[in-house]
């Protein structure tokens, strides 16, 4: 094999791609590393943990064809190594690999591919949707902080994604909060829902190009086509619980406020949270304000009130306020709805003029 | 090996590739794939984690299963590939205590009790066993889920402790929540009932509490008995009654004794009670405690051999609830060894549920068994062959050799000199009869519990 890759694409393609590449040691060495084919089609990069797989395509000139494996680690500090304008060649001869950069040349052992796996494609695709890289990748970085990070259920580590009338809905929870999130989709004939594991959610947004890409599914495998190559991950095979129904139908008071009043006050009063975390917040109709309070018997105890719309009857209740400002990093909106359906219930916070969202936390004992 | 044994075929197919391939590219591909089930055409089933490994068994290890299996009999055609739920993988890891405390948990749970109806999903009909003396019991509970509100409204169901009435009355709740999704169930103990009651007067919130209790499709209230001079909890529980009832929402009631039998109870709300149907679950009888021990075994995975299923079913009478303590407990020492236990392992192990203490004089058992029986001891030392001395006599053997352990010729002896035989006869002819003869049975029980 012999080719020519510009040196910022090829340090691009390999950060990208290796982190698809297996990072514990334990297993086969091919997984950890990274598989560049060079063929007809022109130049891919592969790598695989066996949970998710990339295929990468890369702009090059092919000189002669190959297939060469090379440990991802190695290949990721020389691609953070690589500083100046120009082009890098591969060239491969026995098990050996050299790297020519300007005027330095490396050598490099490579592994045998050949228990390097297949990278699978769902089988038949059916069910496929066009959408926004950008939206997507946008869509998984936000709500995959609120899915479960323990193994032990792996619904609840996942990301539930439906697809239903035109409208993509991505859930995520880890029984403490639950995020829902909504977008619109350009094909509305589609239908239908599957888990995503969070984690690979993650790493696969990292490596979404930002155009329209083609997301495609089947039971236990999806994948996502831009332009530029393909990513798959393994689903999740389990039941998501049916979590509309515990999103209280019913509200006893609802307060709008100005984001960054919510957000500066829970700044503020978290320093005096104690060691369960805990912030009770208030609503007063009377007076239209709405407090934070905080008591910590080490520190000391703060209450902030700010105006605010409320409509309903007073109620206070306590959250982990880790599990409030979360829904900074979930919505842009300038105003938040806060609605509280009673005591030992769940809340329910809202973008004022974004219906896409809904974040739903569960209060803490009294 | 068994090789009808998933597990054991499989672990004998790993040891046959672990020879084969590179200790890396077992463990990568090996480590989390399990044979599923074998299919009765011969067709095993390979489970495996993801599309990842199924692709690459089919391109790379297919023909060397094949090989491995084909050489341990040629009842096995081929070898499918499945893709497991992963709740099958993640069984065995055990639940970290969750690091947050104080906060409520979003009602997602469904493993262990439901928070938002109480019920336990451990008690569902599956598990239910169903026998002559709760049949009647089974066959209402079925009634009302086929027409919750309408066919017996309330249901009351009563019997003695560890009869199976929560278990019964929980799986009414979870069925009914399986077949009407989105209909509210509700799950609670009249002492539960009557500790929201008073909080809720205390804290100012009666009203609250009367909605929560009224939007429920079908109220499970368990052990109502402990309701008896609870005079406002009375009330407030008649009020919710009449309001559910007039509405056709079902109630389900459970309690130790007959409505009519409940001391101290609210004459208007007695009558209530017994106005829809009312059940007794009696005693089980020998034939359903074996069938139930036989269950309870196997679902903890223990095959308990008939002699032994007899044995602990007959032992003692009453409550199913001691006698789950003590199929529990012949797990656990099959478990810390490894194999099904035999019957006098058995023995061993529940002497502590049955036995009276063991150095008891002969003459002290013959004392107390010819009592009961108003029969004159001596007699039971002589010859004679009356029908009211033989019995007894029978009895008497059949309690020193199973409960004191005494050999055939020293109780022989000891009776006025009979042969060995005599006494083997006359123990297995007890012990036959104890299977089906309920009185017997019964007065073995009495005798047993004056020896103590």
């Amino acid at each position: 094999m012999n080719i020519s890759i510009e040196k910022k694409t090829f340090s691009e393609a390999v950060h990208t791609v290796s982190r698809f590449a297996e990072r514990k040691t334990t297993t086969l060495p091919v997984l950890s590393s990274i598989l560049i084919v060079a063929g007809d089609e022109g130049i891919k990069m592969r790598a695989t943990n066996l949970e998710t797989g990339i295929d990468l395509k890369l702009e090059g000139e092919v000189i002669s064809h190959g297939v060469v494996a090379i440990p991802a680690i190695l290949l990721q500090q020389i691609a953070t190594s690589l500083t100046q304008e120009g082009k890098i060649s591969l060239e491969h001869i026995g098990d050996i690999i050299s790297l020519k950069s300007g005027m330095g040349k490396s050598s490099i052992k490579t592994i045998p591919y050949d228990d390097f796996p297949s990278i699978p494609f769902p089988e038949n695709p059916k069910n496929r949707i066009v959408l926004s890289g950008v939206l997507l990748k946008n869509l998984f970085n936000s709500i995959s902080s609120c899915a479960s990070t323990s193994t032990i259920r792996p619904e609840l580590s996942s990301l539930y994604l439906s697809i239903e009338g035109g409208l993509l809905t991505a859930v995520a929870t880890d029984s403490f909060r639950l995020t829902e999130k909504k977008i619109p989709l350009s094909n509305k004939g589609t239908q239908g829902k599957f888990l995503i594991p969070a984690k690979n959610a993650l790493d696969i947004a990292q490596a979404l190009p930002d155009e329209d890409i083609i997301l495609s599914f089947d039971d236990h495998q999806c994948a996502f086509v831009g332009n530029t190559g393909m990513i798959v991950s393994r689903l999740t095979n389990a039941i998501y619980p049916d979590y509309r129904q515990i999103i209280p139908k019913e509200s006893v008071v609802e307060a709008i406020i100005l984001r960054k009043d919510f957000e500066a006050g829970l700044k503020r009063t978290t320093i005096f949270s104690d060691s369960f975390q805990k912030i009770r917040i208030g609503f007063n109709q009377k007076k239209n304000i709405f407090s934070f309070f905080a008591k910590n018997t080490e520190v000391g105890e703060s209450s902030e009130t700010f105006p605010a719309q409320i409509s309903g009857s007073d109620i206070e209740l306590s959250f982990n306020h880790r599990y409030l400002s979360t829904i900074f990093s979930l919505t842009t909106a300038e105003s938040l709805s806060i609605t509280a359906a009673g005591i030992g219930r769940p809340l329910i916070i809202k973008g004022v003029n974004d219906p896409s969202l809904l974040y739903l936390v569960s209060p803490m004992n009294q | 090996m068994d090789k009808g044994n998933p597990r054991e075929l499989w672990e004998y197919v790993l040891t046959q590739i672990e020879l084969s391939i590179s200790p890396a590219n077992f463990n990568t591909w090996f480590r989390n794939s399990f044979i599923v089930k074998i299919g009765e055409d011969g067709v095993v089933y390979i489970g495996v984690p993801s599309q990842f490994f199924k692709d690459w068994y089919l391109k790379k290890f297919h023909s060397l299963l094949l090989k491995i299996i084909r050489d341990i009999s040629y009842e096995f055609r081929n070898i499918e590939y499945l893709i497991v739920k992963d709740e099958h993988r993640n069984k065995s890891q055990k639940e970290n205590k969750n690091p947050l405390r104080g906060i409520l948990e979003l009602p997602l749970d469904e493993f262990y009790i439901n928070k938002s109806d109480n019920l336990n999903p451990r008690y569902t009909f599956d598990t239910f066993v169903i026998g002559s003396f709760n049949n009647l019991a089974y066959a209402a509970a079925q009634a009302v889920l086929n027409r919750p509100g309408i066919t017996y409204n309330p249901l009351f169901i009563y019997g003695d402790t560890g009869r199976g009435k929560t278990h019964l009355i929980q799986a009414i709740g979870n069925q009914f929540k399986k077949q009407y999704q989105g209909r509210k169930v509700f799950y609670l103990t009249s002492e539960k009932f009557t500790i929201d009651y008073t909080d809720s007067v205390q804290a100012g919130t009666a009203n609250r509490f009367k909605d929560k209790y009224r939007q429920y499709d079908l109220l499970i209230m368990d052990d109502v008995q402990f309701l008896s001079k609870k005079l406002k909890t009375e009330e407030e529980l008649f009020h919710l009654f009449n309001t559910l009832h007039d509405t056709n929402k079902q109630i389900i009631f459970s309690s130790d004794r007959a409505p009519a039998a409940i001391p101290d109870i609210a004459e208007r709300l007695k009558g209530r009670l017994a106005s829809g149907m009312t059940i007794d679950i009696g005693e089980p009888d020998p034939e359903s405690r074996m069938t139930i021990v036989r269950k309870k075994a196997s679902l903890h995975g223990i095959l308990l051999s008939d002699e032994v299923v007899e044995y602990v079913a007959t032992s003692i009478s009453g409550s199913i609830r001691e006698l789950e303590g003590m199929v529990n407990s012949i797990i656990c020492h099959a478990q810390v060894k490894g194999s099904s236990p035999d019957i006098a392992e058995v023995r061993q192990s529940l002497r502590s549920f049955t036995r009276p203490q063991k150095n008891i004089s002969v003459k002290n058992v013959v004392d107390k068994v010819a009592e009961y029986y108003g029969i004159d001891e001596e007699s039971i030392y002589e010859k004679t062959r009356r029908r009211e001395v033989v019995r007894p006599r029978q009895v008497i053997m059949y309690i020193l050799r199973e409960d004191f352990s005494i050999s055939y010729p020293t109780i022989g002896t000891k009776l006025g000199g009979r042969d060995h035989t005599t006494v083997i006869h006359s123990c297995e002819k007890i012990k036959r009869e104890v299977v089906v003869d309920n009185e017997l049975a019964k007065e073995i029980q009495n005798i047993r519990t004056l020896l103590v």
